[in-house]
């Protein structure tokens, strides 16, 4: 998608937005359906880079499409901006949604449908394209993009994309919730980012907006990072500021972007380029690091929890039998934080040891889902700090009165 | 006044969370196995069993240069042992030896806790010290008869050690 969104906008202006958009739409869904009868990695990769082209196509060319509904330049494109800053907070929720309820496959089967509707009103704009096929010409030149205002939104964007991916890995892998679970927790990001989406009604400045945005991301990743226990209601206040924050920083940016540049569909390409840069730049910086520490924080975790199975007043002989199928249960779940809690059943009959063996189960299970949470720790604070160096480039960034 | 409302809740959010002991959490040390354990004041048999074999891993992981808990861990089960065997190029003998060494270490630290007295140690070291090899071998490779052993050598001496807790 970084790749292809410029030329993808090019093509649009080329062609004339409707058929480029009308076109874009078939291929994702073509595309969307392709991944979902993927049997193996290599072709689910594959059609998912036809995916990516087909959505720049669509993506960019709605742009251009958007002022003769909504009535200009200006509005569209903070419609435009404000559909891509709820789509990138939605995301995951839904993704975990589906793949609990349904199956993986089907967040691509159902983007089928949702395409091919949207290119159903779009189909006039393409014959009209097709009949008269003239482009106006003076609309073929393209200015510079807006350095600044791109990179704060690649720089954002890498931030976003720890909060959201880091966030479902750690409920997930870390705190051992279902997709959907997981899915209802982080959909506190997408409806906070509705909220902010309300702000900026209220606030005109480009800039303030986008400095409170990147602001609000970074403080929400710090208090990711800081999460004082591994219990769901601690993630939400550091969720809404996320939610509130992307909304308007994303919206903000990209309105500066786009104003007063054309063709729109261009600078919007730029938009999607910086932002899908962002989001590849900032997982492929951050997965290497919390992969180590999650690696560490797991052997120390282990370590820790035998050392509280040795330390307890309980039984050796009862030790010995949990420590056998506690090492089964890591061994099980690799990779993965374990639940411990089957490995203590059944229940010592004594209620001496009873209390004894609930107590020690509580206590490693607590290593455990501390070590996890404190995994993610250095990861959410480099993604806070990408955030907040942002500041600059949108210190430096101006708008352009449209 | 966005950004100064965006920098006031991010600092609270941070703050709350770092007072809250957020930034606090370092892991469990695992204690270097070389250093003696002190001794709580065991009171029965069974605590006596429990510090008697915490003591005994000590003084085998010191012997083998591991940690007590991975060694406890190999002695868990016969996978664990083969990937501890594997990770640290310690083999059936050397760690049989190392056990026997480690509950020599026990009988060591429950006589100077005042736990065993000398007239038991004595006997009881030299119990430990003629494990054939192969007995330990065969003990190591299954941690629920070396328990047993434990408790079996402390078993038909508990009624004497029992006279002498503290």
């Amino acid at each position: 998608m970084a790749l292809a969104a410029v030329p993808a906008a090019l093509l649009a202006r080329r062609v004339g937005p409707g058929r480029a958009a009308a076109v874009g739409l078939a291929i994702f869904a073509g595309a969307g359906l392709a991944c979902g009868l993927a049997d193996e990695l290599s072709t689910l990769i594959l059609a998912r880079c036809v995916q990516a082209l087909g959505g720049a196509a669509a993506v960019t060319a709605a742009l251009e499409l958007l002022p003769a509904t909504v009535g200009s330049e200006r509005r569209a494109a903070t419609v435009w901006a404000a559909a891509g800053a709820t789509g990138a907070a939605l995301g995951p929720a839904l993704g975990g949604i589906l793949t609990e309820l349904v199956s993986w496959q089907s967040i691509f089967f159902l983007q089928v449908p949702v395409a091919l509707i949207a290119a159903v009103p779009i189909l006039a704009v393409a014959r009209h394209e097709a009949a008269t096929g003239v482009i106006e010409p003076e609309l073929r030149r393209t200015g510079r993009p807006h350095l600044w205002a791109n990179l704060a939104l690649a720089m954002v964007s890498a931030a976003i994309a720890a909060a959201l991916f880091l966030l479902v890995l750690l409920l997930i892998e870390g705190w051992r919730l279902s997709p959907i679970t997981a899915a209802i927790v982080v959909s506190v990001m997408p409806l906070s980012a509705l909220l902010g989406a309300r702000l900026t009604e209220y606030v005109a400045d480009a800039r303030s907006r986008a400095a409170a945005g990147a602001i609000l991301v970074s403080g929400g990743l710090a208090g990711l990072a800081f999460l004082p226990k591994a219990t769901i209601a601690l993630t939400i206040p550091p969720q809404i500021l996320v939610g509130v924050g992307l909304s308007l920083v994303l919206s903000a940016l990209t309105e500066t972007a786009l104003g007063g540049r054309a063709p729109q569909a261009i600078h919007g390409g730029w938009t999607i380029s910086a932002r899908h840069a962002g989001v590849v730049i900032g997982l492929l910086a951050l997965t290497p690091i919390f992969t180590a520490d999650i690696d560490q924080q797991r052997h120390d975790a282990i370590n820790a929890g035998t050392a509280v199975i040795l330390d307890s007043p309980v039984n050796p002989l009862l030790k010995l039998g949990l420590a056998e199928k506690v090492s089964e249960r890591l061994e099980e779940e690799k990779g993965k934080v374990p639940t411990i809690g089957p490995a203590f059943e059944p229940l010592p009959d004594n209620p001496a040891e009873r209390a004894e063996v609930e107590q020690l189960k509580g206590e490693l299970q607590d290593q455990l889902d501390r070590g996890a949470t404190h995994a993610f720790s250095t990861s959410f604070i480099l993604a806070a700090l990408l955030g907040l160096i942002a500041l600059f480039p949108i210190a430096l960034s101006k708008e352009v009165e449209l | 006044m966005l950004v100064i409302g965006a920098i006031v809740a991010s600092l609270l959010l941070v703050g709350a969370y770092l007072a809250a002991g957020g930034s606090s959490y370092e892991p469990e040390q695992v204690q270097n196995p070389c250093k003696p354990r002190p001794w709580s004041n065991p009171q029965t048999l069974g605590q006596i069993a429990n510090q008697f074999t915490n003591s005994a891993l000590d003084g085998a992981a010191c012997k083998l240069g591991v940690s007590r808990e991975a060694l406890a861990r190999a002695l868990a089960t016969p996978e664990g042992r083969e990937r501890f065997a594997k990770k640290y190029g310690i083999d059936d003998e050397k760690l049989a030896k190392a056990v026997r060494a480690g509950l020599l270490r026990a009988v060591d630290d429950a006589e100077e806790a005042g736990a065993l007295s000398p007239i038991l140690a004595v006997p009881l070291r030299e119990t430990l010290r003629n494990i054939p090899l192969e007995e330990a071998i065969e003990l190591i490779h299954n941690g629920r008869k070396l328990l047993s052993n434990v408790e079996g050598f402390l078993g038909p001496a508990g009624s004497i050690i029992e006279q002498f807790l503290p």
